[in-house]
């Protein structure tokens, strides 16, 4: 019984510990973006950025977001490229998104460049975030 | 060498060859021929070492009941000087044929050059499998370099043996001609016609029946596993060496792609591909020094230069040392061992990828690319193991089918 209780406890440690670092990757970023001179941040411009599509000049081919990560947030995605299965973006289906923020800024860094050709702003990130972690 | 007859004496059927050593010698050809058909698809490296072994081990065999088996079974009994040899082959063209009850002497020559060769056939075959697969009896004795003069030894004594083997059938057939007999079907049925002097043997069936029964144990050992494996949990006949992870290498390079083990490339190509970050394959990484510095490290401790499974020597091997290259799916060895793979295969949604080497082979995680560790996902082609389950998961159905 005691074995039971003290894993029980570790799981409830665990967990609350997860959900704090949930929402305090995406906050502790978006206080960085606010210090940065963006804000305020608003899901809708999120959302639209998303879904927006960029022609990319070298391959001629027309990239978003959604190009890798599907239409439907709650579901697998998958690499353009290799084809590797990406996990679900929501977190609502995947308690792992956006609690590293390390994390983060690497696939900013890389996906951004990826589908806009260019770094995203502050202000688009902090969109993004605020798009994505009520999904 | 006094059971010779003439053919006009009164003859009666006589029992010359026992049971084992027809076991022996039908056990022989077909693994010979099994062997023989396995050797160069790769992905059957188990059926031919499991017919090697077998090979091997009925020669073992055979050199046992060549001193304590039965009259005609017996090295002594047919072992002719060759000036024997050459009156018999002279008597063939003449009046003075000889019929021969067990072997004649150009027979017991061709069996002993049989036993010969086939010997340095399945002890070269074991210093290859040691040598260029690390697996067998002799795993690791001999290295890489090394073991491409045991593939050729293997290889010559293979078609010597296939060469041979055809000069004794032609032996028997012109043997069968001249005397009027089926020594085929005396090889099944094992009487002869033979006269009031010529001793029978006994059938031996004990004997016969243990190496029945050890060769049918053995090929539940061996094949067992397939029947047994699924889909989540293939089954890998070879299980190579295990090889040092990472876990920065498989967080960075696994999170877009399979991380390919650095043994798949030297560490002069790790070096550059890392160097070269901010373009990699046409993406930037955007990796921080710290991760390129342990990622780097692991890559060259482990890179194919170092040779630790047969893949990575290859691999290193067919690059050359002017060369640096970043596409695995680029070097010579790659390139040639998968030619034949067409582009409909490619494209299929299974595997749609040449990166994606896990689809086919099914240790690409752990990088040691066994032989008989790939399977490529659907493939119409028959396959044995999934036709042997069929009948073994509807066993009521087949028997209905007996007993109308």
């Amino acid at each position: 019984m005691k074995i039971g209780f003290d894993k029980l406890t570790a799981v409830l440690i665990f967990m609350v510990l997860a959900s704090q670092a949930q929402a305090g990757a995406v906050d502790t970023l978006q206080q960085q973006y606010t210090a940065a001179g963006a804000g305020p941040f608003s899901a809708a411009a999120g959302e639209q950025r998303w879904k927006e599509t960029h022609l990319d000049a070298k391959s001629g081919k027309q990239r978003s977001c959604q190009t890798c990560h599907t239409k439907d947030l709650t579901k697998s995605g998958k690499h353009a490229r290799t084809g590797k299965v990406i996990d679900p973006m929501a977190p609502s289906a995947n308690t792992e998104r956006f609690t590293q923020v390390r994390d983060i800024k690497k696939w900013f860094k890389r996906n951004c460049k990826w589908v806009l050709g260019r770094e995203c702003t502050a202000q688009e990130k902090g969109d993004f975030l605020e798009y994505l972690k009520g999904q | 060498m006094t059971t010779t007859t003439q053919q006009t004496t009164e003859t009666r059927p006589v029992l010359v060859w026992d049971l084992p050593t027809r076991s022996f010698h039908w056990l022989l050809v077909t693994t010979f021929a099994i062997a023989w058909l396995t050797h160069e698809d790769n992905r059957y490296l188990d059926v031919h070492t499991f017919a090697g072994y077998t090979f091997l081990g009925l020669l073992l065999f055979r050199l046992v009941w060549g001193v304590i088996g039965s009259h005609y079974a017996r090295f002594q009994q047919f072992s002719y000087s060759f000036a024997e040899v050459i009156a018999y082959l002279k008597g063939l063209f003449g009046q003075d044929m000889r019929r021969y009850i067990g072997h004649n002497p150009a027979g017991a020559w061709a069996i002993f050059a049989l036993i010969g060769f086939g010997l340095v056939l399945a002890v070269s075959g074991l210093f290859v499998l040691g040598g260029e697969e690390r697996h067998g009896l002799l795993a690791g004795i001999v290295s890489f370099d090394q073991s491409v003069i045991f593939r050729e030894t293997h290889e010559i004594t293979a078609y010597a043996l296939l060469g041979l083997a055809g000069f004794h059938l032609l032996g028997v057939i012109s043997e069968s001609l001249l005397h009027r007999e089926n020594l085929v079907g005396a090889m099944f049925r094992g009487s002869k016609q033979a006269d009031i002097e010529s001793p029978a043997v006994r059938p031996h069936r004990l004997v016969a029946a243990a190496i029945l029964s050890l060769f049918a144990a053995y090929v539940v050992a061996t094949f067992g596993g397939y029947l047994t494996a699924t889909q989540d949990k293939p089954y890998l006949p070879f299980k190579g060496p295990q090889l040092a992870k990472s876990q920065v290498w498989q967080d960075a390079c696994g999170e877009c792609h399979l991380a390919f083990h650095p043994s798949l490339l030297p560490a002069r190509s790790w070096e550059m591909m890392l160097k070269q970050q901010d373009n990699h394959f046409g993406e930037d990484l955007f990796l921080e020094k710290g991760t390129i510095i342990e990622l780097l490290a692991y890559a060259k401790a482990y890179s194919a230069d170092h040779k630790q499974t047969e893949v990575a020597w290859r691999m290193n091997r067919s690059i050359p040392i002017t060369k640096t290259p970043l596409r695995i799916t680029k070097v010579d060895y790659w390139v040639k061992k998968h030619h034949e793979i067409n582009d409909a295969v490619w494209k299929r949604d299974s595997i749609k990828s040449r990166t994606n080497c896990a689809a086919c082979h099914q240790d690409a995680k752990q990088g040691t690319f066994e032989d008989a560790g790939m399977r490529i996902p659907g493939d119409n082609s028959f396959d044995a193991i999934t036709w042997l389950r069929s009948i073994l998961d509807k066993p009521s159905t087949q028997q209905q089918g007996v007993q109308r």
